[in-house]
Formats: structure tokens, C-alpha cells, sequence
């Protein structure tokens, strides 16, 4: 095989950074001990796609292809689904490596409708209704199945109950677009006969702060989730999905 | 100090220990847990690398074992309490109940025929049902049925059935057995229970356990044999289909620390993959589809390089990949999706999914190392020392097999004639103190008597039967002239067949034994050794190999296999009606022993027979000892050898026993077993009772494609050179970067083997650089990473320190350039296909260990062969590793094959307990198939004296008539074949033996 | 997002006092306990079901037992033999294609490319709805099964436990 000289990689002018911050990061990383045995690879679907895989990924690393790292959009097309690290022999756990990749970029560079979601959670939820909407819509639908279905006349949908039981997140799309999508589960729970409330605050659980990869927004939705659940005095938090 | 030994698994370790501490004057106490011997080696099908059927050759070791005046076998028993100490142990052994007698059950298997409870046969893996009163394979040792307490019906619930009671003709059944406990006193325990495969239900992705048509390796031996669930007909799990499209993925529970657990490597399944898939190539009626899907290939073995690459040959697929999942289609298919060497993803269809499944230690194991009070290493095996590799952290304790770390068959015999070494050096003052002599009936003389000639054909399973129609051949054999009993056996070296048939011998009163089965190479003695049971000499047999030269080879020609087999027996029957019973000669034996080499296998063999007090001649060829190992820096364990080499040397020098003979060679020698005479470079003639070759090896100079500008400049080091300089403390912290190149003149046409040490070196090496300067940057350049078994840790300790591996293929070598003296190294990744570029100012190279081209000479000094890459090739690779054909000459160490220290160390013990066997008698037995010259004949011409490479012809001046010194000649017949004049014959092969055989194989049927 | 809020909770070892749990986790629960009773009678014409497991959920959050609850769930509303499991599944089972932002992300092209591998698996089914218990599953899911030309409908858990609920 003839090898072209153009691409070649000149181990004497490597930075290696990516790779040395992902491992201040994040010290188990593991990069170094990939067996480039293709296990990751041959289960991911996303190998191919932007001519990388998880393994092609990793080796970018070892071998500080860090302008490479920097740009390519595989980034994400990786889901961060694990499959590969649930075979990994070594452990890796190339979905965080990922992840710590997308970090580096600025939130600029970043795919827009990403940062938003994320940005838009950390204000309230992940698609920007205001609190009151939700409260709002939720009475309304609640209201509407109580008038429409008598055999639902006392359906509840508890708001900020103090002390119930149960503490439900609900995710941001439902009360957005498609409300009537909230009823079953209430329907389900009202059946079972539990007791159970909303948050005004804090209520979506889709956590799109994970995704973006700075850590700190990700810590920031999740603390505000943890601190209203605690102050509403709920023993069990249920997610959704 | 107790002359007799325990030890505890009957696994072909286990085996092979006892007999050799049987044999050399020790009672062995052999416990083993199930109903049989034979561990995990009786269930194989066949062995790599020579394809022999596992139970054909383990079968008569076995049956030596079950047999043999001083071996106790004590089945369904299980280690106790221990006390004592070295020398001196007592321990309790409990013996579960086997519910039937064994002194009284003749294996006849009616009660299995008749009882109603269905159980998972646990041989075959549960793949099929054995009945709750069960042998556990047709060839187990002892040949006894036992009954399966947990599923009997009457042991369960008395008075409910007891038909196995009813039907026995015996007598034998006994509901009333109770469990014993036998308290015994011996000098050493030995630890030999062998592994377990890995299990790989929690492995979802595999799909086994959801998936019918996925196996594991272990049931695809059954499978394929002929003892196995389909009778060997390979047929797969959902529906009995034949399999045409079969994919093997390896490393299932090794080299994962994530799913499984097991870090190392097991050694075992690559070779083993390329053996199923070539097998099972054969065994296929159209063509088969065989793909392996790995990650390195090892096959780091003698000739395990060579059969890989035939394997190419053969058409089996090695793609290099691990496989995430396994996914059912239709018609209970498989898809084997992987990503390949460029990335891209494939999907192949199979029909069945074979894992190879690593080794593991059974909990059982670990419970006899707490109970033992022995270590264990990290990896949860016996942990031992590299330089002394069969002790455990307990003295008196000792270890053998695959429960010290995973290994294939020869190295665990190895392993086992190494612990019987260091038990007899251990009790060597108890030596015969505890043994009895083997007793055989008066001869009966039947010189006078008409030949009475009796025919056992044997069905072997379905190997022979599946092919010849035995019962018409038994029924054939019955009609030719003399014969008055024939016999058709579905085992004949099976235990109970081998007591029928000396019990037939007397009762009809036979002078002449055919026994048509399998290769007089594995079975012969065991069958002679039968007549002498029954009073018959032993010469007075024939055996007739309708197996591997007939029912083998003519699989498809079902009919002309029974007439060609019906040839073999008459040829069989007009041969033995001519034997003569011969005399058992003996050679009285010259207690001493020479062992050539001085090298770290020379050394632990010539100290370990001088430790037992015999007197040892040490020949090296240098002026000083140690050999190779005076150049190596660690061990892969990172121990320093330098330590352990001097004191070994000092050993050797002031060892009382021992004459060492520095600068010395060896210029001729003659004799034979029990009694050589070598000559010397010196002068010297030695007389000795055996002979040890540890003759070493060396690294090769590379040249050619390979030379990578060693020579030429200064940068570019071998990995010897670079162990010298760590040596000598030569300052290597200085280096900025530095690359290794793996396989220089390894795994290449022109030398095709793998040298099996320099993967783990290199990486050791590349390993104490970095650390000696965490700055360095250092890559590997390799094409397979071989750190077999727990050599793992030092690639994954290496890879943790940043040290970066590189896969380069013989079509896309390095390339090695200098520019203004300033080396440039390219070379391609195997991952993301780009060119590397590299600047090192150390580049090392891994080169090949190769055999001293003075080997050869001196093989032909003792007789021995060598093999086509110049190394000495033992009698058999599998079960005699240490051996040659010819009698008290063994070898040890780099001159076999290249291989690490602790693996010399444990051969050099292993051969020099061979070695002892000898030695520790006064007579052994000699040829008695010997050359007779008829005086009449004789012309006088003395061709035979220069023909006989063993000096035992002369030529009498005064008569001009030549004779043989019976006591020399080894019976190779070069003397008859070369005397012109006919007067010198063979007993028992004259021409009319020869000629009686040819006219009964022209005669018209 | 399952996940995010456990692994949250884990990693930055945020203080709280509630237990964190998924609502199909209790779904099982109150079947098995009788106070959801549930029944599939309704599903006289044998519609068939899959079920797509959230990676969030099943791989990275419970494992296992939340995909064999799942099951139990899907089971006991649309009846035992109206449910086809897919291959691989539960923990080893395929990303929808959505997951880890990639459905927000806008690489439509390289999204639907790796959804193609979940199409395919839903496919063979046979199966006429798919279960989807994770809103973001449930986007890519309608998406690839609209783009490929799919006929499975793709729908949460709730509407057939409500349906099926005596």
C-alpha cells in the first residue's frame, strides 16, 4: 500500500492537548489503554459517519489529532448511547470523551438549536414557555377532561403541593405542543390512586443541559431540580421517562 | 519423611505427575473430584497442532494411570483438612459415595439402558441427557458407573424404583454406599485441578444463552465429537442443520476487564479457533465457510505458526475485529456484524456462532488454595515464581496446569514432570519405601503349542464403526486359519475390555493376540502389557491400525473400508502366527548423567539431578556458564535475572555432584538408554544412564528487508544489546524517543515461526524506559501483540503509560531511513491509515531467537531429530514434550523453542525428572526386538558393523563372522537391510514374518 | 432525561433527601401489586407492539430490570403474545438515533443515517406500534419511521396503559 505523504503524522510536532485536558478532566479517560480491538466500532452506528468511529475517534486522541478533533461534526453524531463502553474491554468510555469534546468548543461553534435548548433550560425549560403557561395549561386541559369525560370529573393535576408523596417532572414538549398528551399519565396516577404534584419551577425533566458539554450547566439544572423537589418535602421523585 | 504423594485433580497434569512419581519410586494418592479422570483434555476432540484425536492419545496414559501398582485412585473425593508439613503431611480426603461397587460393575450399561431418570450430561456440556446412573465418558478411567445421588429416584424416595438394582448382572448396584474418609500420610501435595472455560451467559451481546446456534468452544468440541451429543455428525443446537457458514469469536472472557473480568490472555483459544475451523472443515460434507473474528492472533506455539498460516491456506477467514453483537435472522441464522481494518461496517450471515471462551479458576480451586493456605495472583491463580515455576507459596505444596495460569497441553505435562522433579528432590531420601514391584503370572512356553490365534476389532465409538462394518470384519476374522475367538469391543483400551480380554486369553487358551483398532504408537504397550497379564509373552501380538489408516482416511467409501480393514487383520493374523516370544532385556544403568548446556535450562536440570544424588556431568561449550540469560535484564515481571542467574552459577560450581566441563563439546558418543558413552572435545570419555540437551539458541542478526540499518548505525539496537546496556548501566534516560520494530525475522518466509519471547520483552523493556524517563516517547511497531496468559498485565501497563502500539503488516513494513545521521522511521497506522512519521534516537529491535546451527550435529551424535527450522523435535509435541523418540535423551530451553525463562526453568525440571525415572533404577528394560546373525550366512564382509549407528556389530577376525551385542542394538534393522548375503535377520521381523503378511495381503478373498 | 438527573445527583454529589425513581419502574410495581389493573381484552384485533429502550433509561440508568419491567408492562396492556421484542435490546439494545443532543443538533443527514440502523430493527418486527417510553426516542423514532417509509405507528406507554386500564 502506497502511503501518501501528504497526510502523514509528524510525531515530533504533536500537541497532543485535547487529549491532555480531557485528562486533567477527567483522569480515568483511559484513552492510552485502547486495545483498537473495534469492539466500539463494531456496534456503533454511528462508524462511518464523518469517516470516524469510536475507535478512529480515540485514536485522533493518542495520535493529538487535535485541529481534527476540534472540528469534525462526529462530535455529534454520536448519541453518547454507551453501547461502547458497555463492551469496552478497556473501560473507555468514549461517550464522556465525546462529550468533554464538544466542551472545547465555544458556545458559538456549537450546533445553535443545541446551546438553546440547554440555555433556554437553565432559564426555566427547555422550550422557553413561561411558568405561568404551564401552571396555566395545565389547570386548562385538567378543566377540559373534567368537563368532557364525567367519569374523570375528579382528575387531578396537583401544582407545588406541599409534602405529596410524589413529585413528577414533566417534559418541556408536552405542555408546549401537543397538552393533551399530559392526561393519560394523570389518568394513570389518579387510578392508582397516589399522591403526587407539579412543580411550577423547574418542572421539565428533559435535562438538555447534559449535551452542550459544559458540566457546570448540566450540574445548575440538575441542582435546581434536587432543591425544589426537597423544598416541596416530596420523599419520591418520579421521571417521566 | 513419607515416601508417597497427594495429588488432587485428575486432570492430564494430575496425570501425567502421577505417573511419573509412580514410576520413579513414589505411592501417589491421586484425588479427583468427579466420577473420572481426565479433565478438560477428554473432552476435547482433537489437539493442535497435530490434529491428533485428544482421547486417542490421552486414553492410554489413563488407563496407565487406573492400572498402575502405585497410583491409588480415589474418585468423587475432595480434600478435606491438611496438617503437618513438608515431608510430612497428614490429610483427610472424603469420598463421596459412588452407589456401585466398582470391584463388581463390568461397565455393561444396562443399568443406564434401564433406568427412567433423564439428567443434563454435564461432559457434554448439558447439550444432551446421560441417565442418573452414568459412566462419564466411554473412555473414563475407572471404567465404573456411578450413581448421580441428586436425580437417582431411589436415593431420593427408597423402595420408589431401583431398576438399575434389578437389571444389574453384577450385583452391583449398593443404595447403602456411604461417603469415607481416608486419612493419609504423605510427603508432598500436588495441585492439579485444572480451569473451567468461561462462562459467557452474562455477556449479552453475545446472545449465547438466547441464541441456540451460539456456543461456546468447549461445546463445539462436543460437537465435533464422535463421543458427543451428535455423535460427531456437527450438527447445530436449533434445528440439527450441518453448519456450513461457521464464525469463531475469540477473546470471549479474556483480555476484557469490563464484562468478564479476566485481564490475561488464555493462550489457548487462537489455536485452538484455527484447529475447530480446519476440523471442522474436514468434517463438513460441502464446502464450509470458517471465519475467526480477533484481535491479535496468537499462535506463539511450536508450530502453531505454520498451521495458521496452512489454516490461510485451508480458506478460513481471520478478520481482524472484535464483534459487538450477535443478531438472530432468519431460518435461526446469525449475523456477525464488525467493523473492519479500514473502519467500515460488514455483516456476515452464519449458520452457528462459536465463542472461544478463555480459562478460568473454578471456586472449587480457590477453595482448595484457602484450604491449602497457598497464594493466589491477582488474576485469582496459584501464584508461583518464575524461578521455580511449579512451587507454591507453601513449601511442600506444589502446582501444575492451567490453575496456575492459563496454558496449553504440552506446557501443563511440562509443568508436571517439573513438580514430580521437585517432589522426588524434595523426598528423595523416601524414594521406593513406599512402592510395590509390578507382578506378571509365570510365561506359559507356548513354542510347542499350534498357533490358537485370538482378533479383538475394535469399534473406537464411532471411529472405526462409523466407517467399517465391524461386526462383519470380527465375523471374517473368525473364518481365517488359527483363529479360534474373535471379538468386536466398542473400546478395547477401554479398562473393563482390557480385563476381558486377559481373562479371554486364558480361558481359550490364546498363544497369539491380534487387535485390529487404532496406532500401535499409543496403544501397543498397553495391549502387550495385557498379555503378559494373562501369561503370554508379549511379542506374541500384532495390532492392525483400521483407524488411521483405514476408517480415517476412507470416510466416504464405507464398503471398501470394511474389505481394506478385512485385509489388514489377515495381514495382522499371517504375521503373529509366525512371532516368537523374545526375551525382556535389560540394561543395567550407568547412574550419572550428562547434561550439554550450561545455560539456565542446562543448570536447573543438571542441579536437580545432582540435588537427588546423581552424579552430573556439565558440558558448555563457552568459557563460562549462564548462556543467554547472562544477557537479559528482567523477567517480565520486572524481576532482575542477574540475581537469580549467579546464584544459580554458584550452585552449579560448588555443587558436590557436579563436574562441570567449561569450553568442552561433545564429539561422539554411542550407546543407548541406561548405558552412553560420550566422548569429548577434551578427550574425556564419559559413561552415563542419560542424556539432557539444553543447547540454547541465539538472537538473529537481522539482514535483507529486515536490517532496518543495524550495523550501520549506531542508533539501532537489538533488544539483547539494549538489556546489556540496562546492565551495565549505561545512562538510557537520556532518550527522547524511541521505537521498537517487533517480528525482525520472525513469522517471515524465510523464517516462518514466532518467537514467542519478544513481544513480552519488548514490551517489558519499553515498559522500564519510560519509567526510567516518563518524558520518553516510545512506539511499538508490531504485528501481533503475543503477551500470552498473564504476560496481558505488561501491555496493559505499558499501553497505561502512554507507550504507543502501532500494527504494520508484511505488505507495509517500516521503513527505516537516515538522514544527516539522524534515523526517520514511517510507518502506516492501523487505525486511522495515515503515514506516522517518527524521529527516534533509539530504535530496537525484536529479533528472532533461532536454533544453533550446531544443533543439528549434535542430534545426530544422540539420534534425535530436528525440525525444519533447526530446533530439536521432542517425540510428541503434545504429551511428551520434554522426550525424544529415542530413550534417555531429553531436552530442554531454547533448543526445543524459543521461550521465556520460567518456561526453561520448568522444561529443565520436567526433562530432568524424565531423566530420574531412569536413573532411579538399577535395570531398564532394553530392545528385544534385536538384530541375530545366522553364522552360516555370514560372509564376513563387514558391511553391518559400518552400518550400525549403535556399534553393536562386530566383526569377529579370527572367525570372520559377525555378531550383535544384543544389549546395544535398538532393533533399526539397517544391519539386515544392508547385508548382502542375508544372514542377518530381526526377530520377529525376519523375511518370512514379512513375506507371510505380503502373501496374505495378495491372497484372493 | 433519566440519566442526566441520576448521573447528575452522582456525579456533583448534589444533596437531596427524595429517592429518585422511573415511572416504569412504578407502572410494574402497581400492576404486580394490583393497583393498576390493567387489561388487554381491548386489543381484540392483536395489534402488535415493540419497544424501543431509552438508552437513558435502560444501558446507562437501571439496566436490566427496568427493560424487563417494560416488558411486563407492554405485556399485561397489549397482551403477552401481541408483543415482538426487538434484537439487540434491553441494555444492549440500539440508540434511537436521537439521543446525546443529536435530535437538537441539526446533522439531519448523518442522524437519519444512524437511525436507519433502529428503522431496520423496528421493521423486522413486524410490529404495528412502537413504544417509545423517552420523548427524545419518540421524535427520532417518527422521524426516520416518516423519512423510510415506515407504517408503524411510534407512541408512549401511557395512552395503552389507559386504554387498557378496567
Amino acid at each position: 500500500m502506497a502511503m501518501s505523504m501528504a497526510n502523514t503524522i509528524d510525531i515530533a510536532s504533536l500537541s497532543r492537548q485535547v487529549k491532555g485536558e480531557i485528562e486533567t478532566k477527567f483522569p480515568e479517560a483511559h484513552i492510552d489503554f485502547c486495545l483498537t480491538c473495534g469492539l466500539c466500532a463494531s456496534g456503533c452506528p454511528a462508524t462511518g459517519l464523518e469517516g470516524l468511529d469510536p475507535r478512529k475517534f480515540l485514536r485522533l486522541l493518542a495520535l493529538g489529532q487535535d485541529e481534527e478533533l476540534r472540528s469534525t461534526k462526529w462530535i455529534y453524531s454520536c448519541t453518547n448511547c454507551m453501547r461502547c463502553a458497555y463492551v469496552c474491554p478497556m473501560n473507555i468510555d468514549v461517550g464522556r470523551l465525546v462529550m468533554l469534546v464538544r466542551g472545547m468548543r465555544s458556545k458559538e461553534e456549537r450546533p445553535t438549536n443545541l446551546q438553546k435548548s440547554c440555555d433556554l433550560q437553565k432559564a426555566s425549560n427547555s422550550t422557553g414557555i413561561p411558568n405561568s403557561d404551564f401552571v396555566w395549561v395545565v389547570g386548562d386541559v385538567l378543566e377540559e377532561v373534567r368537563e368532557e369525560e364525567p367519569e374523570w370529573a375528579d382528575l387531578q393535576a396537583p401544582m407545588d403541593k406541599q409534602g405529596a408523596m410524589f413529585y413528577l417532572n414533566q417534559n418541556a414538549k408536552e405542555p408546549t405542543v401537543e397538552p393533551e398528551e399530559m392526561v393519560p399519565l394523570w389518568k394513570i396516577l389518579h387510578k392508582v390512586g397516589i399522591d403526587w404534584t407539579y412543580s411550577s419551577e423547574w418542572w421539565d425533566g428533559a435535562n438538555y443541559c447534559l449535551f452542550p458539554g459544559d458540566p457546570e450547566d448540566w450540574e445548575y439544572t440538575v441542582r435546581k431540580q434536587a432543591e425544589t423537589v426537597d423544598a416541596l418535602g416530596c420523599p419520591t421523585y418520579i421521571n417521566t421517562e | 519423611m513419607k515416601g508417597s504423594v497427594l495429588i488432587i485433580g485428575g486432570s492430564i497434569a494430575g496425570v501425567q505427575a502421577a505417573l511419573d512419581l509412580a514410576d520413579s519410586g513414589f505411592y501417589v494418592h491421586l484425588v479427583e473430584m468427579t466420577s473420572g479422570i481426565g479433565g478438560a483434555m477428554s473432552q476435547l476432540d482433537k489437539t493442535f497442532p497435530t490434529n491428533d484425536c485428544s482421547a486417542c492419545i490421552l486414553s492410554p496414559k489413563l488407563v496407565e494411570c487406573g492400572r498402575h501398582l502405585n497410583i491409588n485412585l480415589l474418585t468423587l473425593s475432595e480434600l478435606e483438612e491438611i496438617n503437618g508439613e513438608p515431608g510430612n503431611f497428614k490429610v483427610k480426603v472424603r469420598q463421596h459415595p459412588r452407589y456401585v461397587d466398582p470391584t463388581k460393575c463390568i461397565s455393561c450399561g444396562e443399568c443406564a439402558a434401564k433406568c427412567p431418570k433423564k439428567v443434563d450430561d454435564l461432559f457434554n456440556l448439558d447439550m444432551n441427557k446421560r441417565k442418573a446412573i452414568y459412566l462419564k465418558y466411554p473412555q473414563t478411567v475407572p471404567l465404573k458407573y456411578a450413581i448421580d445421588p441428586q436425580h437417582c429416584i431411589w436415593l431420593n424416595k427408597p423402595g420408589k424404583c431401583g431398576a438399575c438394582a434389578k437389571v444389574c448382572p453384577a450385583d452391583a448396584i449398593n443404595f447403602d454406599d456411604t461417603e469415607s474418609i481416608h486419612e493419609l500420610e504423605v510427603g508432598a501435595v500436588l495441585m492439579s485441578p485444572g480451569f473451567r472455560p468461561y462462562n459467557p451467559e452474562k455477556l449479552d451481546f453475545t446472545g449465547y444463552g438466547r441464541l441456540k446456534n451460539v456456543v461456546t468452544s468447549m461445546e463445539f468440541e462436543r460437537l465435533l465429537s464422535p463421543s458427543g451429543p451428535c455423535t460427531g455428525h456437527m450438527e447445530r443446537p436449533s434445528d440439527g442443520k450441518e453448519p456450513t457458514r461457521v464464525a469463531w469469536l475469540q477473546c470471549v472472557g479474556s483480555r476484557d476487564e469490563n464484562r468478564s473480568c479476566n485481564s490475561y490472555c488464555s493462550s489457548v483459544c487462537c489455536m485452538y479457533a484455527i484447529k475447530q475451523a480446519v476440523i471442522a472443515k474436514e468434517h463438513a460434507a460441502s464446502d464450509l465457510a470458517a471465519s475467526i473474528y480477533y484481535m491479535d492472533m496468537r499462535t506463539h506455539g511450536k508450530g502453531f505458526e505454520a498451521y495458521f498460516e496452512r489454516a490461510k491456506d485451508q480458506g478460513v477467514q481471520f478478520r481482524r475485529s472484535r464483534v459487538h453483537s450477535i443478531t438472530p435472522l432468519a431460518e435461526d441464522n446469525l449475523q456477525v456484524q464488525y467493523a473492519d481494518e479500514e473502519g467500515t461496517l460488514q455483516r456476515d450471515e452464519v449458520d452457528l456462532v462459536v465463542l472461544s471462551v478463555g480459562m478460568e479458576m473454578t471456586t472449587k480451586s480457590q477453595e482448595l488454595a484457602h484450604l491449602l493456605d497457598v497464594e493466589l495472583n491477582e488474576n485469582n491463580f496459584i501464584k508461583t515464581d518464575p524461578f521455580n515455576p511449579v512451587a507454591t507459596s507453601r513449601p511442600g505444596i506444589f502446582v501444575c496446569g492451567a490453575v496456575s495460569e492459563p496454558k496449553d497441553i504440552p506446557q501443563s505435562v511440562v509443568e508436571a514432570s517439573a513438580a514430580a522433579l521437585e517432589i522426588e528432590k524434595m523426598l528423595s531420601d523416601s524414594r521406593w519405601q513406599e512402592t510395590q514391584e509390578a507382578q506378571f503370572p509365570a510365561e506359559r512356553n507356548v513354542f510347542a503349542e499350534a498357533p490358537k490365534i485370538g482378533v479383538f476389532v475394535c469399534s473406537c465409538g464411532i471411529n472405526i464403526a462409523g466407517v467399517v462394518d465391524v461386526k462383519d470384519v470380527t465375523e471374517y476374522s473368525a473364518q481365517l486359519p488359527d483363529v479360534v475367538f474373535s471379538q468386536n469391543n466398542l473400546f478395547s483400551c477401554s479398562q473393563d475390555t482390557i480385563d476381558q480380554m486377559a481373562k479371554t486369553i486364558q480361558e481359550q487358551g490364546l498363544n497369539r493376540v491380534v487387535v485390529a483398532s487404532c496406532t500401535p504408537r499409543t496403544h501397543e504397550s498397553l495391549f502387550q502389557e495385557t498379555l503378559r497379564d494373562a501369561g503370554l509373552n508379549k511379542y506374541l501380538f500384532e495390532m492392525a491400525n483400521i483407524r488411521d489408516q483405514d476408517s480415517w482416511v476412507h470416510q466416504n467409501d464405507p464398503e471398501a473400508a470394511t474389505l481394506k480393514a478385512k485385509d489388514l487383520v489377515r495381514m495382522a493374523v499371517a504375521r503373529v502366527r509366525g512371532a516368537n516370544a523374545l526375551p525382556y532385556n535389560q540394561v543395567a544403568v550407568t547412574k550419572a548423567a550428562l547434561v550439554i548446556g550450561g545455560g539456565m535450562a542446562g543448570m536447573t536440570s543438571a542441579l536437580a539431578l545432582a540435588n537427588q544424588g546423581f552424579p552430573v556431568t556439565l558440558v558448555e561449550k563457552a568459557d563460562k556458564l549462564g548462556g543467554n540469560a547472562n544477557r537479559l535484564f528482567h523477567t517480565w515481571q520486572g524481576i532482575e535475572v542477574r540475581q537469580q542467574l549467579e546464584k544459580t552459577i554458584s550452585k552449579v560450581f560448588y555443587h558436590d555432584n557436579i563436574e562441570l566441563k567449561l569450553g568442552t563439546t561433545v564429539e561422539k558418543a554411542t550407546g543407548s538408554v541406561g548405558k552412553f558413552t560420550t566422548t569429548l572435545s577434551d578427550g574425556a570419555k564419559l559413561e552415563h544412564g542419560t542424556t539432557l540437551m539444553a543447547v540454547g539458541g541465539k538472537p538473529l542478526i537481522p539482514t535483507g528487508d529486515h536490517q532496518y540499518l543495524y550495523g550501520s548505525n549506531k542508533q539501532v539496537k537489538t533488544l539483547l544489546e539494549v538489556d546489556e546496556m540496562l546492565l551495565t548501566d549505561i545512562n538510557m534516560g537520556s532518550i527522547k524517543q524511541a521505537v521498537f520494530i517487533h517480528c525482525v525475522g520472525s513469522r517471515i518466509p524465510e523464517q516462518p515461526y514466532c518467537s514467542r519471547v519478544c513481544c513480552t520483552h519488548a514490551i517489558e523493556q519499553a515498559v522500564h524506559l519510560k519509567k526510567l524517563n516518563p518524558e520518553m516517547d516510545i512506539f511499538m511497531l508490531y504485528r501481533d501483540i503475543r503477551t500470552y496468559g498473564q504476560r496481558e498485565a505488561v501491555y496493559k501497563e505499558a499501553r497505561s503509560l502512554g507507550i504507543l502500539f502501532i500494527r504494520y503488516d508484511l505488505d507495509n513494513l517500516p521503513q527505516v531511513n537516515e538522514e544527516d545521521g539522524q534515523l526517520q522511521v514511517l510507518v502506516q497506522d492501523h487505525v486511522l491509515l495515515r503515514q506516522v512519521k517518527f524521529n527516534p534516537d533509539l530504535l530496537v529491535l525484536a529479533t528472532a531467537v533461532v536454533a544453533h546451527p550446531e544443533t543439528k550435529d549434535l542430534a545426530k551424535v544422540y539420534k534425535c531429530p530436528i525440525n525444519q527450522e533447526g530446533f530439536l523435535l521432542e517425540a510428541h509435541m503434545k504429551l511428551r514434550p520434554v522426550d525424544f523418540a529415542t530413550d534417555g535423551v531429553y531436552l530442554a530451553g531454547l533448543c526445543h523453542y524459543p521461550k521465556p525463562l520460567e518456561e526453561s526453568i520448568a522444561q529443565a525440571q520436567a526433562a530432568a525428572s524424565r531423566a530420574s525415572l531412569i536413573l532411579a533404577r538399577d535395570m531398564v528394560p532394553a530392545e528385544s526386538i534385536t538384530a541375530e546373525v545366522d553364522p552360516r550366512k555370514c560372509v564376513g564382509c563387514g558391511m553391518c558393523t559400518k552400518l550400525c549407528p549403535y556399534n553393536a556389530t562386530t566383526l569377529d577376525l579370527d572367525t570372520m563372522v559377525a555378531s550383535v551385542e544384543t544389549s546395544l542394538c535398538k532393533g533399526c534393522g539397517a544391519c539386515v537391510a544392508g547385508c548382502r548375503s542375508d544372514a542377518i535377520i530381526l526377530k520377529n521381523i525376519a523375511n518370512e514374518h514379512l513375506m507371510a503378511a505380503v502373501d496374505a495381503a495378495l491372497m484372493e478373498m | 432525561m433519566y440519566y442526566a438527573t441520576l448521573e447528575g445527583l452522582r456525579r456533583f454529589d448534589i444533596p437531596h433527601k427524595f429517592e429518585f425513581v422511573s415511572i416504569i419502574t412504578l407502572y410494574a410495581q402497581w400492576i404486580r401489586e394490583g393497583r393498576l389493573k390493567v387489561d388487554p381484552a381491548w386489543n381484540i384485533e392483536g395489534l402488535k407492539f415493540t419497544v424501543q429502550d431509552p438508552c437513558k433509561l435502560v444501558r446507562q440508568g437501571i439496566g436490566d430490570p427496568v427493560a424487563e419491567d417494560l416488558r411486563f408492562v407492554i405485556k399485561q396492556v397489549v397482551g403477552e403474545e401481541n408483543f415482538i421484542d426487538v434484537w439487540p435490546n434491553k441494555s444492549n439494545n440500539y440508540c434511537c438515533g436521537g439521543g446525546g443532543g443529536a435530535l437538537q443538533s441539526g446533522f439531519v443527514d448523518n442522524r437519519r443515517t444512524y437511525g436507519k440502523f433502529k428503522f431496520d430493527q423496528l421493521t423486522t418486527t413486524g410490529a404495528d406500534v412502537v413504544i417509545t417510553p423517552c420523548h427524545n426516542c419518540h421524535g427520532q423514532v417518527m422521524d426516520i419511521c416518516d423519512h423510510f417509509g415506515g407504517t408503524f405507528k411510534t407512541t408512549h406507554l401511557w395512552n395503552w396503559i389507559v386504554k387498557a386500564m378496567v
